[in-house]
């Protein structure tokens, strides 16, 4: 029988369909076609982005736009908004606008055209995460904005239209709600138990074993317990912060390890499956928050979003959270 | 003279821009898909391409991404009707992206800017 299940956070239901008895198999992922043809994200070819406002490199006196680099960031060519000018928010009405101030970066995860994220060592995944960490607290520097949200899509069907292996962010002048819903969600369960829901939920999940798919000393990765998307994974640290912008070396470490496995594990499960991963974490002006703990949330694009997911708000997805964690967790790494 | 190589599927482009084009002084060749833009441009070999993408055939995308593997200092402006391309980093090819619009100021200025 179906099953209705309820994100313990911010109340959304999403349909179980059980019966279906999805295995891994059963999806099918058709493969992105590499397009070939000049990338303008190669080594060689910087001329062709905005200068980097990050890059990392091995080699000693690394010039700065130039090959040598083994991530770069650089702000979108073509943004979505705008870095240049004040915020400007005004009303019409009963309506609420403002100028389409932002930051929007593109995060150039190797020089290597062909090596997806997926198959990046830990020790290299390392720097994708640190960059995260340095373009956020740069950022978080200027007082217009509110939130930075990190987040990559990998394959044609999740929107990435580029096969080189990026990651982008937005810094946004407002908090987005999906954001302002999980603090919303987590203030009440924190004033009602006085505890973090986050903290509670890796609780639970360490305990009773049921979709629990990865652990160090540091960090969970799990399967949530009401999945929008099949084979959905949420990657958690394990001591309680809201914030991912003050994260050590040694978390970062522990995360790139962790994050590592779960793609892995998932490409084993459904090679080349798309998917989209987002970052969450507190609001850049806000204190530290005992009741928000920041984290991962990856999302394999392998169900369409159609007229009663729009509708409704649920989400129906295939195959059930347990059986997603059993099957990643026995997937080759 | 500066030769262009224009590429759009619509003929009341061409005409439109050609005739301003040409007041300015340039060459206008014109292509009307991005298979024929291909060919023409080993042939004609223009200083400056302006490149539609939303054609029949290979987009413009597609088309922006081999004529840079032929030649990258080959300036190209994409001209599309939408903005939602500027998604696709692989844009980040071309040297302008340009909206269509009745008023080519734009256009012209970024013709200038890479001719000059």
């Amino acid at each position: 029988m179906p099953e209705l299940r309820k994100d313990p956070i911010i109340g959304r239901w999403i349909i179980i369909s059980t019966e279906r008895g999805k295995r891994p198999t059963d999806f099918i992922v058709e493969r992105s076609e590499s397009r070939g043809g000049f990338c303008p994200l190669c080594p060689g070819n910087e001329n062709t982005t905005p200068s980097e406002v990050l890059s990392y490199s091995s080699t000693d006196g690394h010039q700065t736009n130039k090959p040598g680099w083994e991530l770069r960031v650089v702000p979108n060519k073509y943004p979505a908004l705008i870095i240049e000018g004040n915020l400007n928010k005004e009303g019409d009405g009963i309506y609420d606008r403002m100028n389409g101030i932002g930051a929007h970066e593109v995060i150039i995860e190797s020089p290597d055209h062909n090596e997806s994220f997926t198959n990046l060592p830990p020790e290299r995944m390392i720097k994708v995460f640190q960059a995260y960490r340095d373009r956020l607290q740069d950022l978080a520097q200027d007082p217009r904005f509110q939130y930075v949200m990190v987040f990559k899509n990998f394959g044609a069907a999740a929107g990435a239209s580029l096969e080189h292996s990026h990651s982008q962010l937005i810094a946004l002048p407002i908090l987005p709600r999906m954001i302002n819903s999980e603090l919303e969600g987590s203030l009440s369960y924190y004033k009602y138990k006085e505890r973090c829901i986050f903290c509670d939920i890796i609780r639970q999940e360490i305990h009773q074993n049921l979709r629990l798919i990865a652990e160090n000393d540091l960090f969970i990765a799990i399967v949530p317990y009401a999945p929008r998307s099949p084979f959905e994974m949420w990657i958690l640290p394990k001591r309680h912060a809201s914030s991912y912008i003050s994260m050590d070396n040694d978390h970062l470490k522990a995360l790139s390890v962790i994050f590592s496995e779960c793609m892995r594990r998932l490409n084993n499960c459904i090679p080349n499956v798309p998917y989209n991963f987002v970052l969450h974490g507190a609001p850049l002006r806000s204190q530290p928050l005992d009741h928000y703990h920041w984290h991962f949330e990856i999302m394999p694009k392998l169900t369409t979003i159609a007229g009663f997911e729009w509708g409704s708000g649920f989400y129906i997805n295939p195959i059930s959270p347990e059986e997603a964690a059993k099957f990643l967790k026995e997937a080759a790494i | 003279m500066k030769k262009i190589l224009l590429v759009d599927d619509e003929d009341s482009i061409h005409l439109l821009y050609r005739e301003e084009l040409e007041d300015k002084g340039y060459e206008v060749h014109s292509a009307l898909s991005g298979e024929e833009a291909l060919i023409q441009m080993k042939i004609i070999v223009p200083d400056l391409i302006i490149l539609d993408i939303n054609m029949p055939g290979i987009n413009g995308i597609d088309v922006l991404r081999q004529i840079k593997e032929i030649n990258p200092s080959l300036p190209v402006i994409l001209s599309s009707a939408y903005q939602d391309f500027k998604q696709d980093l692989a844009t980040w090819a071309s040297d302008e992206y340009i909206v269509k619009s009745s008023n080519l100021d734009e256009l012209k200025a970024a013709v200038k800017k890479h001719l000059s």
